[in-house]
């Protein structure tokens, strides 16, 4: 037997692999037939349309890219602010997990209607990276060793000192885990504006162009350029968080029991706190379409939008609507959640049972995976057609990824010395898994979940949007077309407000079984 | 007019909430170190005496008494460099090398680095690390993890030692030897050592004073002087005196 190649050459070789076959099942037509093109095929589309590219490419660099840069600068400020003041990220708790939950395809028409030229893509893509690096900015500030912050503050230290020598640093690798999950985010904000907002260069653009062409060939094209943009993104920031990640995982296991966070002040406080994290959004809503000054026809505010579904003479058909689309999108919505949660949790936990295995795995993961939503689409479109299923699929594709990365990244941290103590007993790797890598993890489980939940909807309104025409997303896509712009900002804020029940159930789970636990949560 | 107490812990109480239930973590903890003292705090696992070490330090606010550190309260001492610390387990930042983790007080006390290096060369010296200096914790055992600790908790000239178990992960013989170490560095610094630990040779070896601790509620039962003349030679340990010295307080440990 001949001896067996070292990683990276390993990787290759089951990449040629896949592309061989790919080529060979692409050529013969055994995908729906000809959805799925050989790859050189595909190649030879993308050299004739070599022209049309590099102005798409620009324009989708130039707007995710700005929003990449906003977004994140945004982001760990807001991090750090909330990791120091405890009062602050209750406060803007409900502004978080509205952004968070923001279904962009959702938000896409309405920032068309409020804004012009770039800033609607630049705003998405913004949008898209701002929660996954504040969240990673705080948990990895948040996580930090606490006896190397007590040896700050036994020398007199404040919390700036324990900042700049300890936090910051440790929380590295969490928020270069956070920029490489926001990256292809970005990627897929941007194109995603302008796949809701027209206008005329963009690969969204361009894809939304193609789509009704019937060629295969193009749309594949399309959507390996944008594969290759988020893919490229995510690979910069993996392999700076890998050359980081190294020297800042902790020697011993830090057992010390986690500060029971005080209810400082009063029960008037507390409320007026509560009351504060639930009008905040609101607030802001309605002074961002003050501050825009777009008439109230086309902007509606909170008021707007309880008049249209509650007040007006259409109320009822708006209900009426409302509903029937609700009950198409929910199920489907919970059942991809689940599948996508657990795919990802079961293939983090085996990634300790067989490296090598996930090690080859990776590559196909990660390409399929960082693809942009929306470019994916189609493509599942072709080869599984427009019923249930392709749902179920584009929102497993899209719960999985971050899921994943979150779970990887809270098993590469588990400490050495727990993980050799069961092993040193004679555990074999699942008992070990069993005793230290899951409970270890669950912290990075649940804040997965977390990070999922809205995703999910996402997931399932992209696909509704796109191909299946029922839904919320459907419902959207039609109130766009009609200028219904009631149902718009109706569907927008129902789909923000579903995302923020499922999180904050997930939230309340989280909460007692962690406390049962001793464990603090990842906020 | 005498110099004030370097440790002054007055009618220290601490109670803590976990998982629902109340522990009394200290009741009416008194504990006065004259300035140059050594002294030891014995007891069994869960008995407090970390807790009122992280008290002193100023980690944790008493519910009721007061602390005094060189006569300033906890955190202003240690705001003013006064006070050295080495924890039970190393507490090193996996990213630093040996050398910067040992200039971290200096960093938070805003000390220029350069002024010191010597002195940080010196102190990596003592600890026998010397070709050690840029490892990083990841790559050194838990003595020689131990060991940075200690050198860290000199850094600063301290005039208030703490130190709780600073030699619990080193085998005998190393502990030895470190207790010599630590006993000549102590003697040279003329500062207040405050040490807590589980090895009742190393407290009587150490100490003027052995201060016994007991749990449920954690409280101290008795406190012993230790008359042995300094600077105190290894010899000590065979003593027949040092003997009876250490059954007397296993004596005190064990319900005395």
């Amino acid at each position: 037997m001949a001896a067996e190649p070292i990683a990276p050459l390993r990787g290759l070789r089951n990449l040629a692999i896949l592309l061989a076959i790919w080529e060979v099942v692409g050529r013969l037509d055994l995908v729906a037939g000809g959805a799925l093109p050989g790859i050189t095929e595909i190649l030879l589309r993308l050299w004739e349309d070599r022209g049309d590219y590099p102005r798409h490419v620009w324009a989708t660099l130039a707007a995710s890219g700005a929003g990449f840069v906003i977004g994140n600068f945004v982001a760990v400020a807001a991090g750090v602010l909330f990791a120091l003041s405890p009062v602050a990220l209750r406060l803007f708790r409900g502004v978080n997990i509205a952004v968070f939950a923001l279904p962009p395809i959702a938000i896409a028409p309405i920032l068309v209607l409020t804004l012009s030229g770039m800033a609607p893509r630049i705003v998405l893509a913004a949008l898209g990276v701002y929660f996954v690096t504040m969240t990673a900015t705080v948990i990895g500030l948040s996580q930090a060793d606490s006896r190397a912050t007590d040896l700050i503050r036994a020398y007199g230290g404040n919390r700036r000192d324990e900042l700049r020598l300890v936090l910051f640093r440790g929380a590295m690798p969490s928020i270069l885990a956070g920029l490489r999950v926001a990256a292809p985010n970005a990627v897929l904000g941007a194109i995603l504006a302008e796949f809701g907002g027209g206008g005329r260069w963009g690969l969204g653009a361009y894809l939304l162009g193609s789509l009704g062409r019937g060629e295969p060939d193009r749309l594949w094209g399309i959507g390996l350029v944008a594969t290759l943009i988020a893919g490229l993104s995510y690979g910069a920031f993996a392999l700076l968080s890998r050359r980081v990640a190294g020297a800042t995982r902790a020697v011993t296991l830090n057992s010390a029991i986690p500060d029971v966070s005080v209810q400082a002040g009063g029960p008037a406080l507390r409320v007026a706190l509560a009351g504060g994290t639930i009008a905040l959004p609101f607030v802001l809503w309605w002074a961002f379409i003050r501050l825009t000054g777009v008439p109230d026809l086309i902007a509606k505010t909170p008021w707007g939008v309880v008049d249209y579904l509650f007040l007006a003479h259409t109320a009822e058909t708006a209900q009426a609507r409302l509903f029937a689309a609700l009950a198409e999108t929910l199920p489907i919505t919970v059942l991809g959640m689940f599948a996508g949660l657990g795919f990802a949790f079961a293939l983090a936990v085996s990634s300790r049972l067989a490296p090598r295995a996930i090690e080859a795995f990776m590559p196909v993961a990660l390409i399929t995976q960082t693809m942009p939503l929306v470019a994916l689409t189609p493509l599942l479109v072709l080869i599984l057609g427009r019923g249930p299923s392709l749902t179920l699929w584009v929102t497993i594709s899209v719960t999985f990824f971050p899921a994943f990365v979150t779970l990887a990244q809270g098993l590469a941290l588990v400490p050495r010395s727990a993980e050799d103590l069961p092993r040193a007993y004679g555990a074999g790797r699942w008992r070990e898994i069993g005793m230290v890598t899951i409970p270890a993890s669950l912290p990075y489980l649940f804040a997965a979940t977390r990070l999922t939940v809205p995703r999910a909807l996402l997931g399932v309104m992209i696909a509704e949007w796109l191909a299946t025409g029922r839904g919320l997303g459907n419902l959207l896509n039609q109130s766009r077309g009609y200028l219904d712009y009631g149902m718009i900002w109706t569907v927008a804020a129902v789909s923000v407000l579903l995302s923020v029940v499922f999180y904050q159930a997930v939230v309340i789970v989280e909460r007692r079984v962690l406390r049962r636990m001793g464990m603090a949560t990842a906020e | 007019m005498t110099a004030p107490d370097g440790i002054a812990l007055s009618g220290v109480c601490k109670t803590f909430t976990g998982r629902g239930r109340v522990v009394e973590a200290l009741r009416d903890v008194t504990l006065s170190c004259p300035q140059g003292s050594f002294t030891a705090i014995i007891g069994p696992s869960g008995c407090g005496k970390s807790t009122a070490m992280r008290i002193a330090m100023g980690l944790e606010a008493p519910d009721a008494g007061t602390v005094r550190i060189a006569g300033r309260a906890p955190l202003d001492a240690a705001r003013a460099g006064l006070t050295g610390i080495a924890f039970q387990d190393a507490a090193l930042l996996p990213w630093r090398s040996v050398r910067r983790n040992v200039e971290v007080p200096l960093e938070v006390l805003r000390r220029p680095l350069a002024a010191s290096a010597d002195h940080v060369g010196h102190l990596i010296d003592l600890v026998g690390l010397t070709g050690f200096e840029n490892a990083l914790p990841g790559e050194l055992s838990g003595g020689m993890r131990q060991r940075v600790a200690i050198a860290r908790a000199l850094v600063t000239h301290p005039q208030v030692l703490f130190m709780d178990e600073p030699f619990g992960a080193l085998d005998q013989i190393l502990r030895r030897q470190m207790n010599l170490e630590l006993q000549r560095i102590w003697a040279e610094s003329g500062s207040t050592a405050l040490l807590v630990t589980h090895g009742i040779d190393e407290a009587v070896f150490l100490a003027d004073s052995v201060v016994i601790m007991h749990a449920g509620p954690g409280r101290i039962v008795e406190r012993i002087d230790i008359p042995f003349e300094r600077p105190r030679q290894p010899h000590l340990f065979s003593d027949p005196l040092f003997h009876e010295t250490c059954d007397r307080i296993a004596e005190a440990l064990h319900g005395g």
